[in-house]
């Protein structure tokens, strides 16, 4: 309930009475209602709100014999103050703040907004301040700065920051930036890599401003059961340079940009599974596609509801194929349209299957009334239209695997990358910094 | 002795809108309910009313479903100005989990 009143100008608290969850299950004893009905009666005649408002952002500070005595102590304030993830933080001291803000085009006191649920003001310097406690470099912030935006403006975000599903922002990068800051696209793009070490830094930023600044604090600010991916978030960039002749990018596909142009799309995705693809004895080229996409359909043929939350403008997932498997399933006549086409009517679920798990009592009560009017159809598809099927050519140069990252999102939320007229100084800094990538040198 | 200075990752709040002044008492009052329906509200909610209705002689509380119902529409607009257009004093809104 305090999710629900704060961030839209409300003070974060509100008059609430809590019972235990045992209390909100089906057949469950609600006699306590009546034992303290006081509370309730309380709460519309004597609560007072206890926020007192805040100004700027405070300066901290701890002593300590030597520095690494004095980093301990600002780890144990940031996580007793509940502003850390259990990793070590590099605290963000102003030295480190303005080292990142050095990749801004805007100014450090530019509003992205309010995050939700708590409604933390979200400057260009939040963002910084974020990053340099993450482990990031300057020119990762204008990518996050990106995300960040994206995700404020994203439909229902204040829900998907607290609901129980636990979705995590899956942010995918397209232009020439991905290579530049040392974006993975290729093997364990989810994971860490210290070559490409971007994603886990721009990603713990996005978790730590989704927690500190936004509230959704496990249990609390958010409901989130289980959170998958919620240390790093997923923030890859797609493998232009592995798509096939002809084919289009995720970003000119799905928010018309121009190839060439920096960009996330932000999705959000509440798990991710591998999809074993590859046949294992004398499949011919066009079998072993086929056989590939059944599976991957099978697998999306699913009523467990995630896809509701876009069934109409979002998207039920984002199907990842590697680049060996888009060329080879190009060369026998698979376009990105026809893969959409494919999963989108091969994952169509029966209505007496979505009956026997009483799927339809969620669409009938989704508040999107064309979603509401999808349970006429017979089988349901889990999504409206095969365009909202997320297709990235991502992943290793190797072809056993798909990788299928469910969606609770209600949108996919598309930004061009801003970067200062700095940058090419910033990314020969990082050179020398980190050395050489394996093909990005600049020194 | 080495000292570290840093920045609260906070983030800054700011609050335009005050929460509704609170009631002198619930004698005679105009109740209302919004309810999500779900996490038995729909129990729950009409377990109250009768007790207020019990506890406080001249009160009046309408139906749970005065107003509309779901997660998807007790939040909006049109659902805000109903509520005031009915009249009610306050609102219980329920349940959240």
């Amino acid at each position: 309930m305090k999710n629900a009143v704060t961030g839209v100008g409300l003070a974060p608290d509100a008059a609430m009475v809590t019972f235990p969850v045992n209390m909100f299950m089906p057949g469950s004893d609600i006699a306590p209602v009546e034992t303290r009905r006081r509370e309730f009666y309380d709460g519309l005649t004597k609560w007072k709100s206890a926020f007192a408002q805040t100004a700027a952002a405070k300066m901290l500070s701890v002593e300590g014999a030597s520095y690494e005595d004095a980093l301990t102590r600002a780890n144990n304030l940031l996580l007793t103050s509940l502003w850390g993830d259990g990793l070590p933080l590099w605290p963000a001291t102003k030295e480190r703040v303005d080292w990142m803000l050095q990749g801004s085009v805007l100014p450090r006191t530019h509003v992205l907004g309010k995050f939700p649920p708590r409604g933390g003001i979200t400057t260009i310097e939040t963002c910084a301040i974020a990053l340099a406690m993450a482990g990031g470099r300057p020119e990762y912030l204008a990518v996050l700065v990106a995300a960040v935006d994206a995700c404020l403006e994203a439909e229902g975000f204040d829900q998907l920051q607290a609901t129980s599903g636990g979705p995590f922002p899956a942010v995918i990068v397209n232009g020439p930036i991905a290579k530049q800051i040392r974006l993975n696209s290729g093997f364990g793009l989810l994971g860490p890599d210290p070559q490409r070490p971007a994603g886990a830094s721009i990603g713990r930023a996005l978790r730590l401003l989704q927690q500190n600044v936004g509230g959704a604090l496990p249990g609390v600010g958010t409901m989130a059961i289980f959170g998958a991916m919620r240390y790093t978030n997923a923030v890859f960039a797609e493998d232009e340079e592995g798509l096939p002749p002809g084919w289009q990018t995720h970003a000119q596909q799905r928010h018309g940009y121009a190839p060439g142009t920096n960009s996330v799309s932000v999705v959000f995705a509440s798990g991710v599974t591998n999809v074993r693809r590859r046949g294992a004895k004398k499949e011919s080229p066009e079998e072993d596609a086929l056989n590939g996409m059944w599976r991957m359909a099978d697998y999306m043929r699913a009523p467990n509801l995630a896809a509701l939350a876009g069934w109409e403008k979002g998207t039920p997932g984002v199907m990842m194929i590697a680049p060996i498997v888009a060329r080879r399933m190009a060369e026998v006549g698979w376009t990105q349209q026809s893969i959409r086409d494919f999963l989108w009517e091969n994952s169509k679920i029966p209505m007496a299957h979505m009956k026997r798990a009483g799927a339809p009592a969620w669409i009938e009560i989704d508040h999107n009334p064309v979603t509401r009017a999808s349970i006429d159809l017979d089988p349901w598809p889990i999504c409206q239209r095969p365009d909202n099927i997320v297709l990235v050519v991502a992943g290793g140069g190797h072809p056993t695997h798909s990788y299928w990252l469910q969606a609770h999102s209600p949108t996919v939320e598309g930004r061009v990358v801003r970067v200062p007229e700095t940058f090419e100084k910033l990314l020969a800094e990082a050179d020398k910094d980190l050395g050489c990538g394996d093909d990005v040198c600049r020194i | 002795m080495t000292r570290l200075e840093f920045y609260d990752p906070s983030g800054t709040l700011e609050v335009t809108v005050p929460h509704a002044p609170r009631l002198a008492s619930l004698k005679g009052k105009r109740i209302g309910f919004v309810s999500n329906e779900q996490w038995q509200a729909y129990r729950m909610l009409p377990m109250l009313k009768g007790l207020l209705e019990k506890d406080f002689p001249g009160i009046e509380v309408l139906p749970v479903d005065a107003f509309p119902q779901g997660n998807g529409l007790i939040g909006n607009e049109e659902t805000a100005a109903l509520v005031k257009r009915s009249g009610v004093d306050a609102v219980i809104v329920g349940n959240a989990a």
